[in-house]
């Protein structure tokens, strides 16, 4: 066995640089690209302003159940011929939505781009809707929620959320929705919501060889029969810290792991923070190496994995650790976890840890950001948050620039160990008096 | 489109101690994929080891003489790489995808733990993996409801002795009674450079990499004596169907109806592949179409067909439904085996056969699109094939598949009297 003993150091560092981005108005909506020239794929996404965030209070799971609903069928065929029309072009109708938007996109090789936009916008603009098909997605969707349901974790998120945000709020609810407010949607919710959101014009995303794509011609696809401006989206909404910690207990008689959710508040996307923040999260638990996968996993072996993170939409942001650990060891594994925030909290950052943390968020610009589906996800976060073309190589040096003093000034700032919720899905007779000795706050049952 | 699924330069070599290099340049973006196949998975596992080749899997990242426990990651992260492995029935791939000034150090990193794991490996490290990965199996497959239905397929597709009987997780048992010793032999057994293939994908050319590779794992002795798993390629039909059903925590009735195809590489599992996206992707498929649309018995977010992509023995098709509210598992078995059964009696119209084809295409290009994912391919090829150039094969090789041929396979490997039925009922119902 020969080894080679010394590690090698880093060759000639290549410049970074993100796709050249292309900005039309065509048919008064917006056209965002990204030009990759060479690849096989195109991908195109639709964005509309119709996110969760624009949901009444009550109607949750509206925007889930019109994303399904639009392939059932639209003004020119019926939803067989057009599931046959869309897949014969090698692409599915992918819909989904997030706090801040509603995105609808197809991926295709490059020259069969401009029939799936048709397809695309045939669906999104002009879709049947008719009543008996509505209800009866309607209700697939409230029995799909109760599948998911039964597995482990999204009790608990809802949990931490209606925690977090109050039950009061769109924003403390789940974002897609559970199967009770789903179940109790009407047909004209999901028409009035429709009408509302899906006429205006948006933005169109591609991500391709531009060479062979005409956005011009695209646009005016996707934007045809579109009215109606843009809609202010409002401002950040301020959330109140926890005066104090606690546990919530969901019980999941059986359960062979406690599924952990802690969490707290935290800053919204634009905030000046932000970078640091970000790269707090990932010293914390936003990376493979961080201190809780490292402590939690690596040193204890409770779990098969443990992240913390900052996470942020245009008018909110949440703090917040997941994690599933044996039965057995629930409350050490949440009394470690909680001491690791404080720790941050209060003693910050290393440099040896940031050099990680920075140079892995910078370098996964280069490495994460590859094929056409990323980019156009990349493109979107610019239009979401209104950020210049520019932005992902100005991240990059941000990322780069950030020091010791700045990181542990915004993990001090935005955590907050006293104020956590801490909530645990398990067998609750198993770890109810072990929760109660910990002393890591009131324990209370989900009711 | 492109004419061969793979457009892109292949360069190859080997080294005197047998290591086998792939190196395909891509200078599109400032990024290398460097990807490692082992020669190795679960089918190499003696009865009474179930899990042990996943749970090498797990050492690996915890150190090696050059390289302190938990560095391999902190290495490759604070170069901005993203890295990970997998342990199927067939092989181990250890991958990363880093910055392209950073290939050295992953050359480094790869061939320290190829050559050098054994000394570094101790008691507390076997007993902190160990429990990550028994976390592992609670998480992925004992606290979910349905997450045993792999482990429950292989047994009844594949009967005792043979290498895909047990799934790759293993047995609790198993991994309880996992000793250093044996992780020492298994290392030494089948990490050698003889029994990998290293393939490195994007901004380097292959001038540098053989150099590089002839560095860093030139020096590591060959291996002559590494043990086959046993061989599983003949899988005599029993002529009775298989059948299991679970009553357990479930929210509603699922089928799972399975079949033993052919080896994937094989011509006759393209039209297996072909095959199951007839079957079962899309709103377009016939499942769908058929039970979520039409009869409407199964629900529509969880209906589908997919073949499993094993080498070393006739892979498994498998297609699964979950009961609609009313709908009982009976219904729902008939239903579904109706479906299969037609393959074979109702021919494929060319209009199925073109969105399947489609779909396919798009799919292979999205593996494409990618320098891991690319790498990944040349080094399956290359392991499985004994050339990565075989690679552009397989697009084509979907595209030229007939009705004809379905039907035909249908006909002959999907016949009520050769299925696995495994169907889970909910507790209450019971």
């Amino acid at each position: 066995m020969t080894l080679i003993a010394t590690r090698p150091g880093p060759g000639a560092a290549r410049a970074y640089r993100f796709p050249q981005v292309v900005r039309r108005t065509v048919a008064g909506g917006q056209v965002v690209a990204a030009h990759l020239p060479g690849q096989t794929l195109a991908v195109a996404l639709l964005l509309l302003d119709g996110g969760a965030g624009r949901e009444p209070v009550g109607k949750e799971g509206l925007g889930a159940v019109l994303a399904k609903a639009l392939e059932e069928g639209t003004a020119q065929r019926d939803a067989t011929a057009y599931a046959l029309a869309i897949e014969a072009l090698g692409t599915e109708l992918v819909a989904g939505l997030d706090w801040d938007s509603f995105q609808v996109s197809v991926q295709v090789p490059v020259d069969r781009l401009s029939a799936a936009v048709e397809l695309l916008a045939e669906a999104v603009r002009t879709p049947r809707l008719d009543p008996t098909d509505v209800l009866r997605v309607r209700d697939d969707e409230a029995t799909a929620l109760r599948m998911d349901w039964a597995n482990p974790g999204p009790r608990a998120d809802a949990v931490l959320r209606a925690d977090l945000f109050g039950a009061g709020n769109r924003w403390g609810r789940p974002l897609y929705g559970d199967p009770e407010s789903v179940a109790a949607l009407e047909v004209d919710d999901v028409t009035v919501f429709h009408s509302e959101w899906f006429i205006r014009p948006g933005t169109l995303i591609v991500a391709g060889d531009l060479e062979r794509i005409d956005l011009d011609a695209l646009g005016a696809t996707a934007f045809a029969g579109t009215g109606g401006g843009p809609v202010d989206r409002g401002g950040p909404i301020e959330v109140p810290l926890a005066g104090r910690r606690r546990v919530i207990l969901v019980d999941r008689p059986g359960s062979v792991q406690s599924t952990l959710r802690l969490g707290h508040p935290s800053p919204h996307r634009a905030h000046p923070d932000h970078v640091p923040m970000t790269l707090a999260g990932t010293v914390l638990g936003g990376a493979f190496t961080s201190r809780l996968n490292h402590l939690i996993r690596e040193v204890r072996g409770y779990t098969y994995g443990i992240r913390g993170d900052f996470a942020s939409s245009r008018r909110f942001g949440r703090f917040a650790v997941t994690s599933g650990v044996q039965t057995a060891v629930t409350a050490p594994a949440l009394v470690e976890s909680v001491g690791e925030v404080s720790r941050t909290q209060l003693t910050g950052v290393t440099e040896e840890e940031l050099e990680v943390a920075r140079s892995w968020r910078a370098g996964q610009l280069s490495v994460e950001l590859q094929s056409p589906r990323a980019i156009a996800s990349a493109l979107t976060t610019l239009v979401v948050h209104d950020l210049p073309d520019d932005y992902h190589a100005r991240l990059r040096e941000a990322l780069l620039a950030a020091t010791v003093e700045e990181v542990s000034a915004a993990a001090a700032a935005h955590l907050h160990p006293e104020s956590l919720t801490l909530v645990v899905e398990g067998d609750a007779a198993v770890i109810r008096d072990e929760l109660v000795a910990a002393g890591l706050g009131e324990v209370v049952d989900h009711t | 489109m492109p004419d061969s699924g793979y457009p892109w330069p292949i360069e190859t070599t080997r080294l005197d101690n047998g290591l086998r290099v792939v190196v395909s340049e891509d200078r599109t973006a400032p990024a290398v994929a460097v990807n490692l196949w082992y020669d190795v998975g679960s089918r190499h596992e003696p009865a009474g080891q179930t899990g042990f080749a996943h749970l090498f899997e797990h050492l690996m990242f915890e150190g090696s003489v050059n390289v302190a426990k938990t560095e391999h990651m902190k290495l490759i992260q604070g170069a901005g790489g993203s890295l990970n492995a997998t342990t199927n029935p067939d092989r181990t791939n250890y991958f990363e995808t880093v910055p392209a000034e950073h290939l050295e150090l992953a050359l480094w990193l790869e061939a320290d733990r190829m050559g050098g794991l054994v000394p570094a490996l101790t008691q507390e490290t076997l007993d902190n993996q160990r429990d990550v990965v028994k976390n592992e199996r609670r998480q992925r497959y004992e606290n979910v409801p349905y997450g045993d239905a792999w482990l429950r397929l292989l047994p009844l597709l594949y009967p005792p002795g043979h290498p895909y009987h047990h799934a790759t997780i293993g047995s609790m048992a198993d991994l309880n009674a996992a000793d250093l010793a044996t992780f020492q032999a298994f290392h030494s057994t089948y990490y050698a450079p003889n029994n990998a293939v290293l393939t490195v994908v994007g901004d380097a050319d292959a001038a540098e990499v053989f150099a590089l590779a002839d560095k860093y794992f030139g020096g590591l002795a060959a291996r002559s004596d590494i043990p086959a798993a046993p061989d599983g390629r003949t899988v005599p039909a029993t002529g009775t169907p298989a059948v299991e059903t679970v009553t357990a925590d479930v929210p509603a009735p699922r089928v799972y109806v399975a079949h033993r195809t052919h080896p994937f590489g094989d011509p006759g599992y393209d039209v297996t592949t072909v095959l199951a996206t007839v079957l079962g992707s899309g709103r377009g498929s016939r499942l769908y179409q058929r039970l979520a649309d039409g009869e409407r018995i199964a629900q529509p977010d969880l209906v589908g067909a997919y073949g499993v992509d094993l080498a070393h023995a006739p892979a498994p098709l498998i297609a699964t439904a979950t009961a609609r509210p009313g709908v009982t598992a009976e219904r729902l078995r008939d239903g579904l085996a109706e479906v299969v059964d037609e393959l074979a009696t109702v021919p494929v119209t060319a209009a199925e056969l073109d969105r399947a084809k489609a779909l396919l295409s798009t799919m292979w290009w999205r593996q494409m699109s990618t320098v891991d994912g690319r790498a990944d391919t040349l080094g399956r090829y290359a392991t499985q094939f004994g050339d990565p150039a075989r690679a552009a094969d397989r697009l084509p090789g979907w595209l030229a598949v007939t009705a004809e041929q379905i039907a035909e396979q249908a006909a002959a490997l999907l016949g009520a009297d050769d299925r696995v039925i495994l169907t889970y009922l909910p507790e209450e119902t019971s």
